[in-house]
């Protein structure tokens, strides 16, 4: 399982106010505990504190002083992004690209050029479909526009969008559904991505419905999650779902810590 | 006309495990071998790389082994006599990269030789050759719990491999492997899923998994070899893939198993037609460890000259 | 191979680009429904030709079945193969060992050799295996000669025939006259590569090419397919050791996983050296990975069954558990005083069962229960092994009047079938064993006398 620590996102408070202040402090601490958490990626938002490329590389640059772990580029602005690329030190997720042809055109060039892999949104300019069939439309959009731009499918994460159980609660079937067609586009398939805390937006028991989703959409052929990846209990179902896939090698003691 | 391009992008290397002290390391060896750190299958050098040959160690037992026939004590020789002698020709006349010393005395059905008289046999092959020791037990669980750390002892700071660690003794192996500073061999009954159990308790004992060598337990030819062959390659591939506790060095103790089957004992008068065992044999065990360096072995270990030969020389070829 | 949504989406013929035509709005959603089967590609109107042809090609299995000899039972089919690895399914056409006659060889001499390869066939475990192909070199003959030695030997030969040599003009003379039967033109390759294809096309037999690289085999493979020659070979040199199994692996990986048509054949794979150790050690290497026929020198049973044995594990369906047959076993020099133990009929515990009573040095009676290759606990849940099948087991086996004693050691898993055993049985004394094999040499050494 493929999983990029939500954390570095100044959506958060103490991200935020860090940035202001160009305190590394909490980007390297979150670096490190999601790293250790086993973050396949490190996830990297500057939101709308800045639109100075600059700002982002110096949060990059924070990351990379304590870890390893290769990071995510979480932004929609071609600008920013071909700044940042050049000083990751391992090539990148790219978070991420939509189906608009403007989008694609933008985003897809730097991703080839850097051997980068990239999330690709079932969405475009006319907004987020709400049928199944409307997401793989996007989604093969996206990944056929890849392919032409010499993006390998392993390097591609599609993303079907997930919304809040809350608010759309009839949708939620419309996104399993897209991630068990994701899987018929090619061989072998790109992977499938989802921004996992979204469903559990304004609910009471987060926790649990974001495991509960993560565990069904793991089911239909999901292998990646933007999530809180220091939430054990999470990562521990995603390790159990991964085995009912035989996707990994089962063994009595699978949900310790590697690094124990 | 132009073939599609069908490199793989393995993500995860595999552990490299460096056997053997020299003085000034802390041991006596005269040279060190190096095992694992692959970035590919066996041999497709075309999408990684094999940093390392795979390494033949050749089979001697503290004791003549009562079961073998005679055509390999025969071409074994005098030497069978000895486990000094026996490493010297190993190492002298047949090139081997390491020696694997087996406390077959030990055996409790055998002659159940005490620890002492075990960790003596480990001294003697230390001084006789300057090559990295692998240390293997007789297979008797209990026996093996006292014998083993005495023997581990007596090479203390050579940096030996000892096996074999398993679930239920795990603990003990880690001790001694971590006080005597040696490497382990992890291992497990022809079983993935206890294979990577026992690296996971290892390395919760506090042992390095970059300290460790699998044995999935090795079977010979037409007996259960197909079994063993896959979990070979599925540790192999879920390793290089990013398994962090499948990508470990393999050991496959072909010397000892191929001498156990009908078709390495038995000779034309009872298997009419299936030609002369003493070519018969050698071929046998030859065979089955080409199927496991095809399989990932990292090492081999080899009993009749023969094999030992044919086997090196593949090894050059197939690294050619 | 199924075709997947981007295989078929870029087909789609852009000048119609979601016309909506075939009933779905868009180019896309017509691609995912031909890919989960709910379509087929011909439901797109404006289809082109070319994209037909490549989708057809696309679809069909990624590697051809190949033939060698005659229709029926004396024919060789390898190839159809589809996995890189055992365990994602299964090996499914075990390779074919062909064994050289030399062109040296005086008639009689050839006939002779001819006659031990007809011979050579082994039964182990159950299965007939052996030599299934007679390769005649005929190397410095003439046309004529190359004619009259196929000729002769054809009509005596239990296995098809490889014909070998390196000129087309003693290939020709040879093919033309067993042509009915099919044999294998060895090879393509080099400058005389076309005269060769026409050979085979002409008598349409079956052909092997050879080229120095994989893109030059690539078209070599794809200049006799044009031809009309349908079975082909992609032949490599196993001497060369570690480059052919690069590029027998690129070939298949790109025939499986890519569906590049021009490689999608089975490999055949030259080991023959003259020292035979050498030549088991390369047979069994390239059996392992993925020659279709094996050309070795080798007609021992020393030889032989090494590589037999091989081929036999390699291509056992992973899926299905082996057996080992149900019956008594005599482990040791027994006598009517020695220990009587049963276990089931899958192979690996049967194996462990057996190494460590050899181990023990206890001579021992080991009775296999048919429980259709079932482990001991796996048997049990699964209704396939109870007190009474050990019981009558024991009795087909007629294991009483093999000994005097009436002890019976069961596996220390199944502790609830002691009472029973006793209960129904002559087997009065049900002594309960260790649970794993590898406590038997302490268990007998301690609890037998």
């Amino acid at each position: 399982m493929i999983l990029v620590g939500e954390r570095i996102n100044t959506g958060f408070k103490d991200i935020k106010q860090a940035v202001l202040d160009k305190d590394p402090g909490p980007l390297r601490e979150w670096a490190q505990k999601q790293a250790a958490a086993g973050a396949t990626y490190l996830d990297v938002n500057l939101g709308a504190v800045s639109a100075d490329a600059a700002v982002m590389c110096w949060m990059i640059e924070q990351v990379q002083s304590v870890v390893e772990t290769p990071v995510s580029i979480d932004t929609n602005k071609a600008s920013i992004l071909a700044e940042a690329i050049k000083v990751c030190n391992k090539p990148p997720l790219i978070n991420s690209t939509t189906a608009a042809q403007e989008k694609l055109d933008a985003f897809l060039p730097i991703a080839a050029e850097h051997n980068a892999s990239i999330i690709g949104l079932s969405i475009d300019e006319t907004g987020t479909p709400k049928s199944a069939d409307g997401r793989v439309e996007k989604a093969g959009m996206v990944l056929a526009a890849a392919t032409e731009a010499g993006i390998p499918p392993e390097h591609v994460f599609l993303d079907p969008i997930v919304m809040p159980l809350k608010y759309m609660q009839d949708q939620m079937r419309e996104i399993l559904e897209a991630v068990r067609q994701f899987r018929l586009f090619s061989d072998p398939p790109p992977h499938i991505i989802c921004g996992l805390s979204n469903v559990s937006n304004g609910t009471t028991h987060k926790k649990l419905i974001n495991r509960t989703f993560l565990v069904m959409a793991v089911g239909c052929g999901l292998d990646a999650a933007i999530c809180d990846v220091t939430d054990g209990d999470l990562v521990d179902a995603a390790k159990t779902a991964e085995l009912v896939m035989n996707r990994e090698i089962y063994a009595d003691s699978y949900i310790k810590p590697a690094s124990a | 006309m132009q073939v599609a391009d069908v490199t793989e992008k393995w993500t995860n290397r595999i552990n490299t495990v460096t056997l053997g002290a020299t003085r000034e390391q802390g041991g006596t060896r005269g040279r060190t071998v190096t095992v694992g750190g692959e970035t590919t299958l066996p041999f497709l050098t075309f999408e990684g790389e094999i940093p390392n040959r795979p390494a033949i160690a050749g089979l001697v037992a503290d004791v003549v082994p009562d079961g073998w026939p005679d055509v390999l004590t025969a071409a074994v020789g005098d030497a069978i006599r000895s486990p000094a002698a026996w490493a010297r020709r190993c190492v002298d006349d047949l090139g081997v990269d390491l020696i694997c010393l087996k406390l077959l005395g030990a055996d409790p059905s055998g002659r159940n030789l005490p620890p002492g008289e075990c960790a003596k046999a480990v001294r003697a092959v230390l001084e006789a050759v300057d090559v990295p020791l692998i240390i293997w037990g007789c297979g008797d669980e209990n026996k093996d719990n006292e014998v083993l750390p005495e023997c581990s002892q007596a090479a203390r700071g050579e940096n030996c491999l000892l096996g074999s660690a398993t679930e239920k003794n795990y603990r003990t192996m880690a001790a001694i492997g971590q006080a005597d500073k040696h490497k382990l061999i992890g291992e497990a009954p022809v079983d993935i899923n206890i294979a990577k159990q026992v690296n996971i308790l290892l390395q919760d004992a506090g042992f390095d998994l970059n300290d460790v060598v699998m044995n999935q337990v090795t079977a010979a030819l037409g007996y259960g070899f197909d079994y063993v062959y896959t979990i070979f390659e599925r540790v192999r591939i879920a390793g290089l893939k990013g398994d962090r506790h499948m990508a470990l060095p393999q050991i496959a103790n072909v010397g000892w198993e191929a001498w156990k089957v009908k078709e390495a004992l038995a000779d034309e008068d009872v298997l009419p037609g299936w030609g002369k065992l003493k070519e018969r044999g050698p071929r046998w065990e030859a065979a089955t460890a080409a199927g496991y360096l095809q399989a990932g072995a990292d090492i081999i270990v080899l009993a009749h000259p023969d094999a030992i030969k044919v086997t090196r020389e593949s090894i050059g070829e197939l690294m050619g | 191979m199924p075709l997947t949504a981007m295989q078929v989406y870029k087909n789609l013929p852009k000048s119609h680009a979601n016309c909506g035509d075939c009933g779905f709005p868009t180019c896309m959603a017509f691609a995912m429904q031909v890919a989960a089967k709910q379509k087929a590609i011909t439901d797109c109107p404006h289809l082109s030709e070319e994209s037909k042809g490549a989708m057809a090609d696309a679809s069909a299995p990624p590697m051809k079945l190949v033939r060698i000899g005659p229709p029926g039972e004396a024919g060789v089919e390898i190839g159809q193969e589809t996995v890189m690895f055992r365990h994602e399914e299964k090996f499914r056409k075990p390779p074919a060992l062909a064994v050289t006659i030399a062109a040296s060889l005086s008639d009689e001499e050839a006939l002779a050799r001819l006659e031990r390869i007809n011979a050579a066939v082994f039964t182990r475990v159950g299965e007939e295996i052996g030599v299934r192909l007679a390769a005649v070199d005929l190397e410095g003959l003439s046309a004529g000669a190359a004619a009259a030695r196929v000729k002769a030997l054809a009509g005596k030969s239990r296995a098809p025939l490889v014909l070998m040599s390196a000129s087309p003009a003693a290939l020709a003379g040879a093919a033309k006259a067993v042509a009915d039967r099919k044999p294998l033109i060895y090879r393509a390759s080099g400058s005389d590569a076309e005269a060769v294809i026409g050979i085979a096309a002409e008598n349409k037999c079956p052909l092997a090419v050879h080229a120095d690289s994989l893109e030059a085999l690539a078209d070599l493979a794809k200049a006799a397919k044009d031809r009309g020659v349908e079975d082909i070979l992609l032949s490599f040199d196993g001497r060369d050791t570690a480059r052919s199994i690069r590029e027998i692996t690129r070939a298949r990986r790109a025939a499986l996983k890519k569906g590049f048509r021009a490689l999608g054949y089975p490999a055949m794979v030259d080991v023959a050296v003259d020292d035979p150790l050498k030549e088991t050690v390369l047979a069994g290497t390239f059996a392992a990975k993925y020659a279709g026929v094996i050309l070795l020198n080798g007609l021992d049973g020393a030889e032989l069954l090494p590589v037999l044995t091989t081929i036999q594990n390699i291509y056992t369906d992973p899926q299905v558990p082996n057996t080992v047959e149900a019956k008594l076993y005599e482990i040791g020099n027994v006598n009517e005083n020695s220990p009587v133990m049963f276990t089931t009929n899958f192979s690996l515990t049967y194996f462990c069962v057996e190494g460590e009573v050899e181990r023990s040095k206890m001579p021992s009676y080991v009775c296999v229960v048919d429980t259709e290759g079932l482990g001991v606990l796996n048997a049990y849940a699964g209704d396939k092994l109870s007190p009474e099948k050990v019981v009558k087991t024991l009795q087909a086996q007629k294991v009483a009047d093999r000994v005097r004693h009436r002890k019976l050691i069961i596996p220390g898993l199944l502790p609830s079938f002691r009472a029973e055993i006793e209960d129904i049985s002559e087997w009065k004394e049900v002594i309960i064993g260790p649970e794993n094999a590898s406590g038997i040499p302490a268990f007998l050494t301690a609890n037998w006398k």
